[in-house]
């Protein structure tokens, strides 16, 4: 129960922060912050994939609404959470997934998440732009934004791993 | 019908994927292809009420560099006061004046949302229906064009701006210049392109761009950008005009929709253009 509430505070607080602090940001170049990805990663390793592909649609439509992207988000979002169990399963450590743990960085190492989440995120916002562009004619503009864009984000979610999701290390 | 329910089950989180994947779908087609839908779109009057709060709250942020660019437009605008003119015919300036027909007026408006990252953006302003907007009309801003009207809400609406991939404006370069079409690659939101230029013509830099108002939704002459450079495009005797935009529309809070009272003759003279004889 207390993590149910956790997790709905969360998504709250990533709602909020994407729509109205990173969506905001102009960074020039094409470059945006995307966050919404890391709130699907987080949840816990036993959540069931029809409700992680469900949040995600949510979670996505509702960024969407306020965001004039119409669908655009909600669909990375879905992929993201149709792809998680699989790349979950083919990083799998040797004794498999401790129950106990989250996917963050601080429970399964900085490596295996930059790993896990490098493969779901880029082909997330891959996804994201070129279905944003949608034009053969444009695929300069398409990697220009996918690199900037993953840069930008890597960088901001990196870091926030190391301040928000470290509790259980001080431990 | 048991391997049918074998093949569901096997195959039921990525039939699960494709459903979801789906509706996105349908959302985008809805909001394209249907204007009356505002749902789930920044003109929908929940939404837009929740973008006026946080446009308050932000609204100050660039309050200084809007106040100048109102000012120098008052400015502008007081010069063309009839009471600044020195009347040298005075028989025929009369105030109501049948030669002169007004064919725009403007419905002074302010934005309160809207992005530049996208590579179609769209920005949200705090008239609708009940204030007499329309879909097609266009917006402009004190610096330049800010696009054409989408969806209309009750007390909001969405405008398609410049910085979308099928904005095509009519455009001229320099005052009574060539024509041109104005468009967007997305790479950056102060500059975009011209096409359409012969390029057997002599288009120098710093030319400037305005609207050529030919489907009555904007006037003609209302000032878009410079140009910058110019390239040929391959295998055409064309030119692609690289323009920037006189308009921020990283900065942009205030604008005027334009009510155009002679579009619906424009168009209906304009259909009677015969079609080619096959």
């Amino acid at each position: 129960m207390k993590n149910i509430i956790r997790y709905a505070l969360l998504f709250g607080l990533f709602f909020v922060l994407q729509v109205f602090v990173f969506n905001r940001l102009e960074l020039g170049y094409g470059a945006q912050i995307f966050i919404l990805p890391l709130y699907l990663m987080i949840l816990p390793f036993e959540t069931n994939v029809f409700v992680l592909m469900m949040i995600g649609f949510i979670l996505g439509v509702s960024v969407d609404a306020l965001s004039n992207t119409f669908g655009l988000t909600a669909s990375s979002l879905v992929l993201f959470a149709f792809l998680r169990p699989i790349v979950f399963e083919t990083f799998r450590p040797r004794d498999g997934y401790d129950p106990l743990k989250n996917p963050t960085a601080s429970d399964m190492g900085l490596v295996w998440f930059l790993v896990v989440f490098g493969v779901l995120f880029s082909s997330t916002l891959l996804w994201f732009f070129i279905l944003e562009v949608f034009r053969w004619g444009e695929t300069l503009l398409v990697l220009r934004n996918f690199f900037l864009s993953l840069i930008a984000s890597g960088l901001v979610i990196s870091v926030s791993q190391f301040f928000f999701f470290n509790q259980r290390r001080k431990k | 019908m048991q391997n049918l329910f074998a093949f569901l089950r096997r195959f039921r989180v990525f039939i699960f994927f494709s459903a979801l994947q789906f509706l996105c779908l349908v959302l985008y087609v809805q909001f394209v292809s249907f204007p009356k839908s505002v749902y789930l779109s920044t003109a929908s009057t929940f939404n837009g009420k929740i973008q006026s709060v946080e446009g308050k709250l932000t609204n100050h942020f660039d309050l200084e560099e809007n106040n100048t660019a109102l000012r120098l437009e008052n400015a502008q605008l007081r010069k063309r006061v009839f009471t600044n003119f020195y009347r040298i015919d005075r028989a025929k300036i009369q105030v109501n004046d049948t030669a002169y027909e007004q064919s725009f007026s403007y419905i002074p408006t302010k934005i309160i949302n809207g992005s530049v990252l996208r590579r179609n953006n769209y920005f949200t302003i705090d008239i609708g229906k009940l204030q007499g907007i329309k879909k097609n009309m266009g917006v402009i801003s004190p610096n330049g064009v800010v696009g054409i009207v989408f969806k209309v809400g009750d007390h909001f609406s969405l405008v398609k701006s410049v910085l979308t991939q099928d904005i095509n404006l009519d455009v001229m370069i320099g005052v009574d210049g060539p024509r041109g079409i104005l468009k967007w690659d997305g790479f950056h939101p102060k500059t975009g392109i011209v096409t359409g230029v012969s390029s057997d013509l002599n288009i120098k830099k710093n030319t400037r761009i305005y609207t050529l108002g030919a489907s009555g939704i904007f006037p003609k002459g209302i000032k878009l950008g410079t140009v910058i450079s110019k390239s040929r495009v391959e295998d055409q005797a064309l030119w692609n005009l690289e323009v920037r935009f006189s308009e921020d529309y990283r900065t942009l809070h205030s604008a005027y929709v334009v009510h155009s009272l002679i579009r619906k003759e424009l168009q209906a003279l304009q259909l009677e253009i015969p079609e080619d004889p096959e």
